[in-house]
């Protein structure tokens, strides 16, 4: 059985002007990527920004429109639904986001923000509602007695634990997660980590986790999508990936990372160097003739790069 | 920047034709016509002889005919006729057109005066007692209603002060084209347009202040001070730019406003302007007159929109229009 | 031959005033910067760093603010200098480099008018000198076309443009100083590895001594000869690069490298320091501040009014009972904060 598969997926925006404000072109965000998902695993999707991670994401949970392409959840293919039989399937993708201080309406309550999508997608007394918020707020490690707060009231780490409480009153399958940690501070960030990998064992989770940040990626990834120009250059487990880059854009993308030994600086350095001049010398092959980024290639089992 | 000034034009066009419609049905709605101000001023004529003359000016066609040759008549510079003064509404609008003009013009250059030093001073020290003086005046100006205000200003300044006249748009003594004959007209123009403009002032104060607070906090401004910039450049080169740009952008707003506040102004200050004719046109059910007042200030307020998109395109780099 | 320091801070200590009483942001810090040094400052957000850097350069709003101590810049005391003399400094003779390139920029301006205002402050120099330097900068720090971005406004640049920009304004007019605060935390990996990679070009060849904000551990690494580790407006610990991130003592220290994914290589679970950074208002200003943050340890074996202690050379540690620091075995206890 098929957990998730986005098969060919296109997400354009149309870009307006002229005279009549007509299409003129589109903004590829997302141009032609496949790539699966198995239960219970956490998939990294990493680039720059621009590169559509988001796009993505938003596209999986119906909040942006795909232009074509196929999104397989459970062997069905979620865009081929009307929005009642979409809507049954909806609740069981939830998405974290961001940014832990505007995601949040500033004037409701923990009650309200966490029962919105149950108030959308079931119909329960205000009674059990109450108690349900109650259940996952103390799943993410907040007291019950919190839910007539607002959010202000709450640390950073403490909102993004109210954002994931509310992803998870549905009891979903899979969780996409769109840079949950890059506005938080590191010690913070390591307490929501720390968090989404306990929930992930204790419910069965699936996480499409999006990050620019690779030390991050490599923490809680099995599987990673290397995404550059709407299209996916390379892909594998955590282990190809980092150990073993073919991409010239991944090896690019890594060795941009900081050595946390100051002691290798200079050869860090001199890699850096190095991998910069192969990108600028080989950069076009990676190319087709009109100028769009080369299928992947399968080179084992797990991992495929976009070579010619 | 021209195709985009064309664009908003042709989108002018449904907009004013919708307001047309709508305008000639609510003045057909209204109880009575053109005719019942006659009737009721000369109570022993036979009914006999409006209902032919209803004929003969077409008032008992079908609506859609009537609003047809009414649009007609418009394309082709005719107004029509007001049947309360019985004169071409064009030769009606022509002096009293001008007099607005001149009112609120001087009236917006006034409120500027007075509004950008204040919010300029109210945001640069805010806090300051000064600021708080000028947050003060900014309440009671909002708060208290224009007749109120206009009332008492021509209280004061015209029938106690003798400062200025007390209504009119000149003095009849005068000579046309002559200096004096300027100089009366702008002495009629003060009172109205200083009272106007003390009340239109808060919005730009009330933004301009919030804006130059807002800016000071920037990075930008940090930025500028880190390169060893003047207080005073700081402040002129950085922050009231910045602060000023959304203000511009209001100025096509402020016509709007000043265009609903004449209306008020004029009749308290009897001056002959579009505003008083307005109002006497309503009360008069003069209603040939009243659709044209209406069309002519919503095509203003449209025009007033686009001005200030316009500047607002010119002044801030970011907004580029085409 | 012992040289004069270029920055020599003592004693400083920022307030700022909240309601009715003034609150310590930074406090009672001491750092040198030599020429051609780089000097990291790390901490979580909250820390007092930005609060340090806008202290050095005295941009803290006036009204609100007290500062105490000295920051002796070529023996000349920053703190005693009147406004007008102060404005001489800045832009001249240090430049500052912000965080955000999106909002560091007037957007208002054009590049080439924005980099010519410092030269127009502190240099006499025609139009068409400035011109002439503004273009060299621009490709000096890497800008493709600089003769285009000169006439450029901000928001036709990309945030990497946009940095190299900020970064042409601050060498402007080739200060021996430089603060950098957080130059690379809103962008992405590669073009924050561009832009370190052209902070060091530059400091070699200008020979500047700067202080580098961050609160990525990684830059630090890259980048820094000095670290100075800041908590609660304090400095807890103080040692060379390489000696620091070998050796780091302070419990503070610490946590911080544990709580990094990217040092925390194969380990499933990333150290949570408990609690958050206290507020200005709630900072508690007697014993040790990261007290309460360890709450394992045994109270007695807190150091009372905690000084910097010099461990081994030129290594500061702000307290003497790192020794029983130890991170909680019974992590799963620690689990989540309910704070
Ligand atoms: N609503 C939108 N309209 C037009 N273009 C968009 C929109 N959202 C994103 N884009 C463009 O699509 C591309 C991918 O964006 P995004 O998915 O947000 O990237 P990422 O999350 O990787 O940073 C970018 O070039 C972006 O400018
Ligand atoms: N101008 C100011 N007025 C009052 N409090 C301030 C001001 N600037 C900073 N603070 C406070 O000082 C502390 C340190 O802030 P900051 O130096 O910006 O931290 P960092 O740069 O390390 O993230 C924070 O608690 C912050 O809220
Ligand atoms: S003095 Fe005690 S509380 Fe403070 S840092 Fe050292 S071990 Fe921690
Ligand atoms: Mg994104
Ligand atoms: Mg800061």
């Amino acid at each position: 059985m098929t957990f998730l598969k986005l098969e060919n997926l296109k997400v354009y925006y149309p870009v307006r002007g002229g005279f009549f404000k007509r299409v003129v072109d589109n903004v590829k965000a997302v141009d032609d990527i496949t790539l699966e998902l198995k239960e219970g695993e956490t998939y990294g999707l990493v680039g720059e920004s621009g590169c559509g991670k988001s796009t993505t994401g938003r596209t999986l949970l119906g909040l942006n429109k795909a232009t074509s392409g196929k999104i397989i959840f459970n062997d069905v293919d979620l865009l081929s639904l009307n929005r009642r039989e979409y809507s049954q399937y909806r609740k069981d993708i939830q998405m974290i986001f961001q940014d832990p201080y505007s995601s949040l309406n500033p004037r409701k309550r923990v009650i309200d923000i966490i029962a919105e999508p149950i108030r959308n997608f079931e119909k329960l007394s205000s009674k059990e509602v109450k108690r349900k918020v109650q259940e996952v707020l103390e799943k993410v490690g907040l007291s019950p007695e919190s839910i007539y707060k607002y959010p202000h009231e709450f640390s950073g780490g403490q909102r993004q634990r109210i954002g994931i409480a509310r992803a998870l009153t549905l009891n979903p399958r899979l969780i996409v997660a769109d840079e949950p940690v890059s506005a938080l501070d590191v010690s913070v960030q390591a307490q929501v980590l720390n968090f989404m990998k306990d929930i992930q064992k204790e419910f069965n989770l699936t996480y499409l986790f999006i990050s620019h940040d690779l030390g991050i990626i490599r923490h809680m990834c099995d599987r990673i999508g290397i995404m550059y120009k709407g299209r996916i250059v390379e892909q594998g487990t955590t282990e190809d990936i980092y150990e073993n880059p073919q991409h010239i854009y991944t090896k690019r993308l890594l060795s941009a990372i900081p050595d946390i030994n100051p002691d290798n600086r200079d050869k860090h350095m001199a890699f850096r160097k190095q991998v910069d001049a192969e990108f600028n010398n080989s950069f076009n092959q990676y190319f087709d003739t009109e100028g769009k980024i080369v299928d992947l290639r399968p080179l084992s089992e797990t991992h495929s790069v976009a070579l010619p | 920047m021209l195709k985009f000034i064309i664009r908003r034009f042709l989108v002018m066009i449904p907009q004013l034709a919708l307001l047309s419609i709508l305008i000639f049905l609510l003045a057909k709605a209204m109880p009575g016509d053109a005719l019942t101000g006659s009737m009721q001023a000369n109570p022993n004529l036979d009914p006999k002889v409006f209902e032919e003359l209803r004929e003969k000016l077409g008032l008992n066609d079908p609506w859609y005919e009537q609003y047809g040759r009414w649009i007609g008549n418009l394309f082709q510079g005719e107004l029509g006729m007001s049947y309360i003064h019985k004169v071409d509404i064009a030769d009606l609008l022509g002096d009293r057109m001008a007099n607005t003009f001149w009112l609120g013009l001087v009236t917006l250059i006034f409120t500027y005066l007075i509004a950008v030093p204040l919010g300029v001073v109210a945001g640069r020290w805010n806090e300051s007692w000064a600021d708080k003086l000028i947050v003060g005046y900014n309440y009671v100006s909002f708060a208290i209603p224009l007749f109120v205000f206009a009332l008492i200003m021509l209280f004061i300044f015209g029938f106690g002060l003798h400062w200025f006249p007390i209504g009119g748009s000149v003095d009849v003594t005068v000579e046309k084209g002559t200096f004096a004959y300027f100089l009366s007209r702008i002495h009629h123009l003060l009172l109205p347009a200083i009272t106007a403009a003390l009340l239109s002032t808060v919005g730009t104060i009330q933004y301009l202040r919030n804006e130059i607070i807002d800016t000071k906090l920037k990075d930008f401004v940090k930025t500028a001070r880190a390169k060893g910039t003047p207080e005073k450049k700081v402040y002129s080169r950085h922050i009231f730019r910045n602060s000023l740009l959304p203000v511009a952008a209001f100025l096509g707003y402020d016509i709007v406003f000043i265009i609903g506040g004449s209306v008020f102004i004029e009749q308290i200050f009897s001056y002959p302007g579009l505003g008083q004719l307005f109002i006497s046109s309503i009360n008069q059910r003069d209603f040939s007159v009243v659709n044209i007042l209406v069309m002519l200030f919503g095509f203003l307020s449209i025009l007033g929109t686009l001005i200030s998109d316009i500047i607002l395109s010119i002044v801030d780099p970011r907004i580029r229009i085409d | 031959m012992s040289k004069q320091p270029l920055l020599k801070i003592n004693n400083l200590s920022t307030s700022f005033r909240i309601g009715d009483d003034y609150y310590a942001a930074v406090d009672d810090v001491s750092l040198t910067v030599n020429e051609n040094e780089v000097v990291a400052i790390v901490g979580e957000s909250g820390c007092g760093k930005s609060a340090l850097a806008l202290s050095i350069m005295q941009l803290h709003p006036q009204e609100r603010t007290k500062m105490a101590g000295e920051v002796l810049f070529n023996g000349k005391n920053l703190l005693s200098l009147s406004v007008s003399e102060m404005n001489k400094v800045r832009g001249k003779d240090m430049g500052m480099i912000f965080q955000d390139p999106l909002t560091a920029l007037n957007p208002l301006m054009r590049v080439g008018q924005q980099i010519e205002e410092s030269m127009k402050n502190h240099l006499q120099l025609s139009d068409a000198e400035m011109k002439k330097r503004s273009l060299e900068l621009l490709n000096k720090v890497g800008i493709p076309n600089p003769e285009r971005t000169y006439m450029q406004y901000p928001h036709e640049l990309s945030g990497g443009m946009r940095q190299r920009v900020v970064i042409a304004i601050a060498i402007a007019c080739e200060p021996k100083f430089l603060i950098a605060d957080e130059p690379t935390t809103a962008l992405d990996v590669t073009i924050q590895a561009q832009i370190l990679d052209l902070m060091r070009d530059l400091q070699s060849q200008m020979k500047t001594g700067i202080i580098l904000i961050t609160h990525d551990l990684g830059v630090v690494a890259e980048m820094a000869d000095k670290v100075a580790v800041m908590y609660a407006g304090e400095i807890v610990e103080f040692a060379d690069v390489s000696t620091l991130y070998n050796n780091p003592l302070h419990p503070y220290t610490r946590s911080l490298f544990n709580s990094i994914p990217s040092a925390a290589h194969g380990q499933d679970r990333l150290h949570v320091i408990q609690g958050i950074v206290p507020s200005l208002k709630n900072l508690p200003r007697t014993g040790c501040r990261f007290s309460e943050r360890i709450p394992w340890i045994d109270s007695a074996t807190h150091e009372e009014h905690p000084a910097l202690h010099e461990v081994e050379k030129d290594h500061f540690v702000r307290c003497s009972c790192y020794q029983h620091f130890h991170f909680p075995k019974d992590a799963e206890d620690l689990k989540y904060d309910i704070s």
